[in-house]
């Protein structure tokens, strides 16, 4: 029984799959998505400014990684910036004093409310820290760096 | 290459030996008991293996995501004698044959590989949970990588062989130009046995963008190599999900794959799907489950157990979340659940629960049968997937868990670690042992770490059970788990330190 009903969908997924020049098959199920309070939603995107108070480049504070404080015209922002290892291979520093520019979302923790940046400015210095969907970039960049710079920066010598 | 290597004999237990040996005193007739027969040696590891790991490299001074699947052999003696890999590195994809290498399997399961091909030598360390598989963890410096491999059977290296329903589960990240997203897809087809695909579902979640179940592609396929090489070791080419592929053959139950799609990178593996119509009584009983993967605020992982009515109804939710060093335990209010299967009888489903004050957990999933399957989170800006089982329906307790264990862990601190290790655990609950550790930031590698702790289980055992661990690195950590148990061979951890995630399993050896 199973099989002919696997012919039956089967055949007509591949009519469907035809008619449709879609670069994806035919779509069977809808996907059911619900939002938590942690997601960073870029609708809510915003727009902060202001002087850093102090860079923890391991905080105690989730999310893990490096955040910093910034003192903005109304009050004191946690900014969580993701791996420290990541700014520093970017070469990118922050210090008490930094005039800064972040664009992200703020979300709620249990602690409080935690400001996800996405972009990070210092100066004229600036590097994109999470995907515009606002996922962090730590551990993928680098695969869309071009093959051959790839090459290049990998380790001399080193076996894969 | 990797000092370690050259130890045939872990130090801990050179350090037992001796012991033993210091304490047996002299003329005695009667004397200590001889130590206990050694459960696993260079011998135990003795044939052909198909690995396959994920983790972090240094690329272009980044860390970078990258995999490998391949095969290995072992021929009983401490020799790695031929193998072929396939490597998704952030300079593209190869096919590397092995050329060599050594290995040394101490009597507690654990050991350490090296394999060499043309660029070099890899290490690894091992944890066998039996002569057929276990643990493998990469610790080479800048490099960190976890996985397991699975004895291969041959006879099964063939396009016949590859015949019936398979469910799979992948992950990685797709490159679109200059776009890199975390992703997972999971789904199942038909395989003919020549080499065609049919009834291929599966569903993606690309950065937190849902595909809705998916048909395949026309074009879809599968084939086992043909050459000399590949055919030796169960490696085949294959399309299927809209992804290009690798795999290796363990059995004709058990493929692994990687994606050969660069700059995009994805491993997983497929099972046999149980050849029966699917419909919402499949899903009934006692499940533990565990999921990792990405979320806005960095890696996430949660582990868990629920009981599905089969009706359609989920209750008894438990579940203990790291979303990168913020914890969640549900339930946190009022937990209801409900699922669907499938109406075309071909084992996917949703599955959803929602906390009065957490809110709503989505997943879809597809049944490998009534007691297994893959799935993959659905929620709003969270890429994760894993598999749930069922979990046994008697009490457990300390007593029915003592035994040796072998496990693999994988998490960040806040970077990456992967770790590979063997336990003893007492029928009080406590345990002793040993891993290895490779931090991949500080391209340190940490071998022979004793690791101390103690399982508590509450209640019956089959909820949320606490397990700490002490290891003597330096300085001295702690990691603090929830287990849940799938069965006395099996449990599933969740690290809920806050500075820490840690996803990782535990299997029992004979």
């Amino acid at each position: 029984m199973k099989h002919n009903i696997r012919k039956t969908i089967g055949s007509a997924a591949l009519a469907v799959a035809i008619l449709l020049p879609s670069a994806s098959g035919a779509q069977q199920r809808n996907a059911t998505v619900s939002s938590r309070p942690i997601a960073y939603d870029v609708a809510r995107e915003t727009i902060i400014r202001g002087v850093v108070i102090s860079y923890t480049e391991d905080s105690s504070e989730p999310p893990m990684g490096a955040h910093v404080a910034v003192q903005t015209g109304s009050a004191t922002v946690d900014v969580h910036l993701g791996p420290a290892a990541y700014l520093r291979s970017n070469h990118f520093s922050l210090s008490a004093g930094d005039p800064v520019r972040f664009v992200g979302v703020s979300i709620s923790t249990k602690k409080g409310n935690v400001f996800l940046a996405r972009l990070v400015q210092n100066g004229k210095q600036a590097l994109a820290l999470r995907s515009p969907n606002g996922f962090l970039l730590a551990a993928t960049a680098a695969r869309a760096l071009p093959q051959a710079a790839g090459t290049q920066n990998v380790q001399k010598g080193a076996p894969r | 290459m990797n000092t370690r290597m050259n130890r045939l004999v872990p130090l801990a237990w050179l350090f037992v030996a001796f012991f033993a040996a210091a304490c047996g005193g002299g003329g005695s007739s009667s004397g200590p008991p001889p130590p206990p027969a050694a459960k696993f040696s260079n011998a135990t590891l003795a044939g052909q293996y198909a690995l396959s790991m994920t983790g972090t490299e240094l690329c272009a001074g980044q860390a970078s995501i990258f995999s490998r699947a391949g095969s290995f052999i072992a021929d009983g003696n401490g020799h790695i004698v031929g193998g072929l890999e396939d490597i998704n590195v952030c300079t593209g994809v190869q096919t590397l044959s092995f050329t060599g290498g050594q290995y040394s399997v101490g009597p507690d399961g654990r050991g350490s590989i090296s394999l060499t091909n043309n660029t070099g030598t890899t290490t690894y360390s091992i944890a066998l949970s039996t002569a057929t598989q276990g643990f493998i963890g990469q610790t080479d410096a800048n490099t960190t990588a976890s996985g397991s491999f699975q004895r291969q059977n041959p006879a099964a290296f063939a396009n016949a062989a590859i015949n019936g329903g398979y469910v799979f589960d992948f992950k990685g990240a797709e490159v679109a130009g200059t776009a890199v997203n975390v992703a997972s897809i999971v789904g199942r087809f038909d395989a003919d046995g020549g080499g065609n695909v049919s009834n291929g579902l599966f569903d993606s979640n690309i950065a937190g963008t849902l595909s809705g179940q998916q048909t395949f592609l026309p074009g879809s396929f599968y084939k086992v190599d043909s050459n000399s090489d590949g055919s030796a070791f169960g490696r085949g080419t294959a399309h299927i999900a809209g992804q290009d592929f690798a795999f290796y053959i363990v059995d004709a139950t058990r493929v692994k794959f990687i994606g050969t799609g660069f700059p995009s990178v994805f491993i997983g593996e497929a099972f046999t799907q149980q050849n029966i119509a699917f419909n919402v009584a499949s899903l009934s009983g006692s499940y533990a489950f565990s999921i990792d993967g990405t979320s806005s605020s960095g890696p996430i992982a949660a582990a868990g157990r629920f009981t599905a009515d089969g009706g359609g109804n989920v209750t008894n939710i438990v579940a203990d979340e790291n979303n990168n060093g913020g914890v969640a335990l549900l339930p946190n209010g009022t937990l209801t659940g409900t699922y669907t299967v499938d109406a075309n009888q071909l084992g996917g489903g949703t599955l959803t629960w929602t906390d009065s004050k957490a809110g709503t957990s989505s997943f879809i999933f597809y049944l490998v049968s009534p007691t297994q399957a893959v799935f993959q989170e659905t929620d709003s800006q969270i890429v994760s997937d894993g598999s749930f089982s069922a979990q046994t329906t008697s009490s457990i307790s300390t007593a029915a868990l003592a035994g040796d264990y072998v496990f693999g862990w994988n998490g960040i601190s806040p970077d990456p670690e992967d770790f590979i290790g063997q336990l003893t655990l007492t029928s009080s609950g406590t345990f002793s042992g040993f891993m290895d550790l490779n931090e991949f930031t500080s391209g340190k590698q940490f071998f022979d770490i004793p690791v101390k702790g103690s399982l508590a289980l509450i209640g019956d055992g089959t909820q949320a059970n606490t397990f700490k661990v002490d290891a003597q690195t330096t300085p001295p950590s702690t990691f603090n788990f929830t287990v849940y148990v799938v069965n006395e061979n099996t449990l599933l951890l969740v690290g809920v330190d806050t500075n820490r995630l840690v996803i990782g399993t535990m299997r029992r050896q004979p």
